[in-house]
């Protein structure tokens, strides 16, 4: 795994933690957070705002399907691409 | 013991409309009358179907001389909604009053706060020149993933622009545009206490469980006599206290913001019929093999929709709540 996307990783796992005060040990890298209820419609839109924000990447509409969101693993590889786009 | 009826789309029909007209109107008669002493009741009238039909109960209840219908435009509001509420009073008879709340607004610098956000947005954005509304990504609710919102500008031509609503945009404009439900609330309470009337609550049962209403604004009343009620019973009560066919005919709108925009995509994302029976099935336990397989739907998605109603409302349940003061008890 590169530098990079254990940075990604981390930064995503650390946010969704704090965000949603679940304990980090229990949210996996493979959990489908919305499946599982962690977060809301709010916290959605707040979640893409720290990624926007601290990832300099742009969210289009048709970045806003399941594959890019459900897991600590899709958000990851979601920024790699946008990044490396 | 009750057995639990198999799942069909005609569950929540109402068989016997009048028994359903004469428990809620007796029920507002012992509440507003008995209980909290007042003399009749006061409704805000929109021209919508779930106003229309709690003043015909009003009007039902306490005889049409006890209710007072108010219509409140401002001036992002449709005149429509003005006509069809003055058609409404009159066929029951009831005395109305017009107070335009456009003055109240400016001077809460509700129209400034929100268009200083989408400006933020589209920094096009004239409001002399553009309609605005906010509105939610249709794809969402068989999905996993929570609706998101955006943001829509209509030009003089009808060119259209949308872009996905970030947080602090998006939080400012609907809290800008709920200055009119609660400014709507204050008016009804003036009148109300000025006759010694109850304000009659309009919202409905998915208004009321999803948290499709302002806290302190529509959702601030004394009573709410169809809160219970989904919205396709509340058309049959509609029919049956005969409100105009201009009223019932009409497309739901929230009218809040300058473009139209229908309550289904701002917020409810199905048509109500689909909604009253999903809803149904959701909080009366059915799983979602059973209702998928009458509705002709997948179990998948139909699995995928009672999450998306379950977050509905443990996300709203703080507007339904009074405020807590079990802070500290004197012994």
């Amino acid at each position: 795994m590169e530098v990079e996307e254990i940075t990604i990783r981390e930064k995503v796992k650390d946010y969704i933690q704090q965000a949603t005060f679940i304990d980090k040990d229990k949210i996996r890298d493979d959990s489908l957070i919305f499946k599982e209820g962690y977060f809301d419609s709010m916290g959605f839109v707040l979640l893409i705002t720290f990624l926007e924000e601290n990832f300099n990447i742009k969210t289009n509409d048709s970045d806003l399907v399941e594959e890019n969101f459900e897991s600590i693993n899709s958000i990851t590889n979601f920024i790699l691409r946008k990044k490396n786009n | 013991m009750d057995q639990k009826r198999a799942f069909s789309k005609d569950l929540i029909v109402l068989r016997d409309i009048e028994s359903v007209i004469n428990n809620i109107t007796e029920k507002l008669r012992q509440d507003v009358l008995i209980d909290f002493k007042r003399s009749g009741g006061v409704v805000g009238i929109s021209g919508g179907i779930d106003s229309s039909v709690c003043l015909a109960l009003a009007a039902k209840a306490f005889g049409h001389e006890k209710v007072l219908g108010v219509i409140m435009p401002e001036k992002d509001s449709s005149p429509e909604s003005e006509e069809l509420a003055i058609e409404l009073a009159k066929k029951f008879k009831v005395k109305t009053v017009k107070e335009d709340i456009t003055g109240a607004l400016t001077g809460f610098r509700c129209y400034e706060r929100r268009d200083e956000a989408v400006k933020r947005v589209f920094p096009e954005y004239d409001p002399n020149t553009y309609k605005m509304k906010i509105g939610i990504r249709q794809s969402g609710l068989f999905s996993n993933l929570p609706p998101v919102f955006t943001l829509t500008i209509i030009d003089k031509e009808g060119k259209q622009q949308d872009k996905i609503l970030h947080i602090s945009e998006y939080l400012q404009i609907v809290a800008a545009s709920n200055f009119k439900q609660r400014s709507r609330m204050s008016i009804l309470y003036y009148h109300a206490e000025s006759l010694h009337y109850a304000v009659i609550g309009t919202p409905n049962k998915h208004e009321q469980e999803q948290g499709f209403f302002v806290k302190y604004g529509d959702g601030g009343a004394d009573v709410m006599p169809i809160g219970n009620l989904y919205k396709s019973q509340v058309y049959q009560l509609a029919e049956y206290l005969e409100v105009p066919a201009s009223i019932i005919e009409r497309t739901p709108t929230t009218d809040t913001y300058t473009a139209v925009q229908t309550q289904e995509e701002f917020f409810y994302q199905l048509p109500f019929n689909l909604m009253d029976i999903y809803w149904y099935g959701y909080e009366n336990g059915y799983t979602p093999g059973e209702v998928a397989g009458v509705m002709g739907e997948t179990e998948t998605r139909v699995e995928a929709l009672f999450k998306n109603f379950e977050r509905k409302r443990r996300t709203t349940d703080y507007l339904r709540m009074p405020p807590i003061r079990e802070y500290y008890r004197f012994m």
